[in-house]
């Protein structure tokens, strides 16, 4: 399995049955597979913040919900994360991918991505950084399980060196 | 129309459809119209103008009817998810705006429906098929009966003056969340396998 089939596999394996997202080209392979499998109910969001909501509403009747966003995305939902998913303890896997790192070559992308993990860190949001696939299942799968016994956020940084993908 | 005895009015046909409602006032007033007994009542604290999206979510999710008690000012700040809601186009899920015109909490700072935003207009070209503008508790007892009943999704502005607000509700965000989701699955907190 390549990584893009490890998320989703580890995500049926949580039994995380809708995904939220704003698209983004560099994760879009794990989007299209998602959006093709008839297990997934896919919502693309008009922004990050909504798709915290919309994940959030699903969990409060029962299912489980991840989002996908980037990295300059990230900064929209902050309020989001603080006063509803930390507040009410939301068990929510965020997957972000991580914009600034090694292959950028849009400079306007670095500062919020440079951010992302340090903000996660003052906002007490445990995450992992995926950046090869060095026992990616068991990383995957073990941050799901942990996300869901915490009941709160927690996010899965994913960089160009997992991916390899388009940046833009 | 005022916002405490519609949502009295709205209570009693609502029997037992979860509620979803925008922080502040529309909250307090719902724990206070329910005697503060209603487990399927959602209230929110923050997220300002997240109440349609999470009510979008669970509608995704269950086959009930969701009804989201939203807010004028809160729906400005992501109006997005209205054009969310007509992408999706749950059949289940009825989204009512209090439309006062104004930032009510924040100092009655008039909001833009005040100088002619028009969000029943915005909903229908979002493609959300059932929409509607009343002014009167008449009128939205009936509508709100028709929505209760019909596919939607529904989209009805409820315009209402404000009034002076009732004590803030005692309530807190992780006893409202897994109170609520109890009533729809029987081990509410998530047990992971070892």
């Amino acid at each position: 399995m390549d990584w893009a089939e490890t998320i989703v596999q580890a995500l049926k394996d949580s039994e995380v049955s809708l995904i939220s997202y704003v698209p983004d080209i560099s994760i879009y392979k794990v989007i299209r597979l998602i959006e093709e499998d008839a297990y997934f109910r896919a919502v693309p969001a008009t922004r990050e913040e909504e798709a915290i909501g919309i994940a959030s509403g699903a969990y409060a009747v029962g299912r489980n919900a991840a989002v996908f966003m980037q990295s300059s995305g990230f900064g929209n939902c902050i309020n989001a994360l603080g006063s509803l998913c930390i507040a009410a303890r939301v068990p929510l896997p965020m997957f972000i991918n991580i914009r600034g790192e090694v292959g950028e070559f849009n400079l306007a992308q670095v500062p919020a991505g440079r951010a992302t993990r340090p903000i996660l860190d003052v906002l007490g949001i445990h995450y992992y950084t995926l950046d090869d696939e060095h026992r990616l299942a068991e990383r995957v799968s073990g941050a799901l399980k942990l996300c869901y016994a915490s009941r709160q956020p927690l996010a899965l940084c994913l960089t160009p060196l997992l991916h390899g993908g388009q940046i833009a | 129309m005022h916002r405490y005895s519609a949502t009295q009015t709205l209570l009693r046909l609502a029997a037992d459809t979860p509620l979803v409602s925008n922080l502040g006032p529309t909250s307090d007033e719902l724990w206070h119209a329910s005697d503060g007994r209603r487990d399927r009542n959602f209230y929110t604290y923050g997220s300002m103008g997240l109440c349609s999206s999470i009510a979008l979510g669970m509608a995704l999710s269950t086959d009930e009817k969701i009804v989201s008690l939203d807010g004028d000012g809160s729906l400005l700040m992501n109006m997005g998810t209205i054009a969310t809601i007509g992408r999706e186009s749950p059949a289940n899920l009825i989204v009512i705006v209090w439309d006062n015109e104004l930032w009510g909490q924040t100092g009655r700072q008039p909001t833009h429906t005040a100088f002619g935003t028009d969000l029943e207009q915005v909903a229908r070209s979002c493609a959300i098929p059932k929409t509607a503008t009343v002014s009167d508790e008449e009128e939205l007892a009936s509508i709100f009966t028709q929505a209760l009943q019909e596919d939607g999704p529904w989209f009805i502005v409820a315009k209402i003056e404000e009034q002076d607000y009732l004590p803030v509700a005692p309530v807190e965000p992780e006893m409202t969340l897994y109170r609520f989701r109890g009533t729809f699955v029987e081990r509410p907190i998530p047990m992971p396998s070892h």
